[in-house]
């Protein structure tokens, strides 16, 4: 009984210390952006944005005049993690803040984007043009889409 | 050798060819009509060239713009709405790009006309206008009765504009940017989407300038 114990307790060491391991394994992966995971997202991303965001926001992120916030580096998409995933699909209306600018243009969302079509685009949005926030996981997407609400 | 001397020949010849290309009058679009006429008694045969036809809108400022306004001046002439986000973005970032192009030009005018006048108020345009980053009185962003703006979009203009529920701002028109000259006639249609069109609209801005003051 007592061996048995023993037993269990190792194997609990060895488990707890291979998912240690493994989390830092995938915390690594986000940052170092070098995964095909990453690299996939990312250039599905970039052709969805080019779609989908590129007429306002320009292809260098770097929006037009008041008329349509920058995406590079934009102090609003930082602090607005959840909410700019969200109005991706539902949009988003009246004013806005950018980086000490206001903005007061409806972004109409583009409903029929999938969670995966979502995180792709915010991978590369969140990673293009010197930002560097590692790799949006559909499964991160699918968990904020239920508490977007809204239409 | 001779290769070297062929190509150098050819070299030559495109660099003709291309520096005529830019000394060359820019070409008069639209149908025309040649009639013949009497002056002073003698019979004369004259070309009529299609012209814009007289309008009358209202600006951001909410003054009255009208040929008038573009007496003597070269204009560049586009058709938009700004709640548009297909191909209108792109329109005015590559119309902001010619409006900073013009802007020593006192004799050269940006006329952008809404399609949307019932969403796109003065108001709403002074305030798109500022947005843009456009001050003064070079480029005006008209509104007006909607059939007006259609009917000079298509037969004046020659760029399609009308309302359309499938589409998915509601509306379709084309993405085209016109020359017009003092003379109120088209002389070049460029697509309003594509960098490469712009920057040969921006050359031949000046090459019509030239034109006037040889």
């Amino acid at each position: 009984m007592i061996s048995n114990l023993r037993f269990w307790k190792s194997e609990l060491a060895v488990l707890s210390c291979c998912l240690l391991f493994f989390l830092m394994l995938s915390c690594n992966q986000s940052k170092t952006d070098n995964s095909n995971k990453f690299n996939n997202y990312f250039r599905q991303g970039e052709q969805l944005y080019a779609k989908h965001c590129s007429n306002c926001h320009q292809v260098d992120g770097t929006g037009l005049g008041r008329l349509y916030p920058p995406l590079k580096q934009s102090d609003y998409m930082n602090k607005n993690f959840e909410r700019v995933i969200c109005l991706m699909r539902n949009g988003i209306q009246g004013e806005l803040v950018v980086n000490g600018v206001q903005y007061n243009q409806a972004m109409p969302g583009v409903p029929t984007l999938t969670d995966l079509e979502t995180a792709e685009i915010a991978t590369y949005i969140y990673n293009a043009w010197g930002n560097e926030h590692g790799l949006i996981d559909v499964k991160e997407v699918e968990q904020i889409s239920n508490t977007c609400g809204g239409k | 050798m001779k290769k070297i001397l062929n190509l150098t020949a050819l070299a030559l010849l495109l660099l003709n060819c291309t520096s005529k290309k830019e000394t060359e009058k820019l070409p008069i679009l639209g149908y025309r009509e040649v009639v013949a006429k009497e002056v002073e008694g003698q019979k004369v045969i004259d070309t009529v060239y299609h012209t814009i036809a007289d309008f009358q809108f209202v600006n951001q400022d909410s003054v009255v713009v009208t040929n008038e306004t573009f007496a003597g001046k070269i204009y560049i002439a586009d058709f938009f709405f700004t709640s548009c986000r297909t191909i209108c973005p792109i329109m005015k970032t590559q119309m902001l790009r010619v409006y900073e192009a013009i802007q020593d030009m006192p004799d050269v005018a940006i006329l952008s006309h809404t399609i949307d006048p019932e969403y796109d108020t003065v108001a709403l345009l002074r305030d798109f206008a500022d947005r843009l980053g456009v001050t003064g009185n070079k480029w005006h962003f008209v509104t007006g009765e909607q059939d007006k703006i259609y009917d000079i979009a298509q037969t004046s203009y020659f760029a399609t504009a009308m309302v359309d529920k499938t589409e998915p701002d509601g509306f379709i028109h084309s993405g085209a940017f016109l020359l017009i000259d003092k003379e109120r006639r088209i002389r070049g249609k460029y697509d309003g989407t594509v960098e490469d069109d712009v920057n040969r609209l921006i050359k031949d801005i000046e090459r019509l300038r030239k034109e006037y003051n040889p």
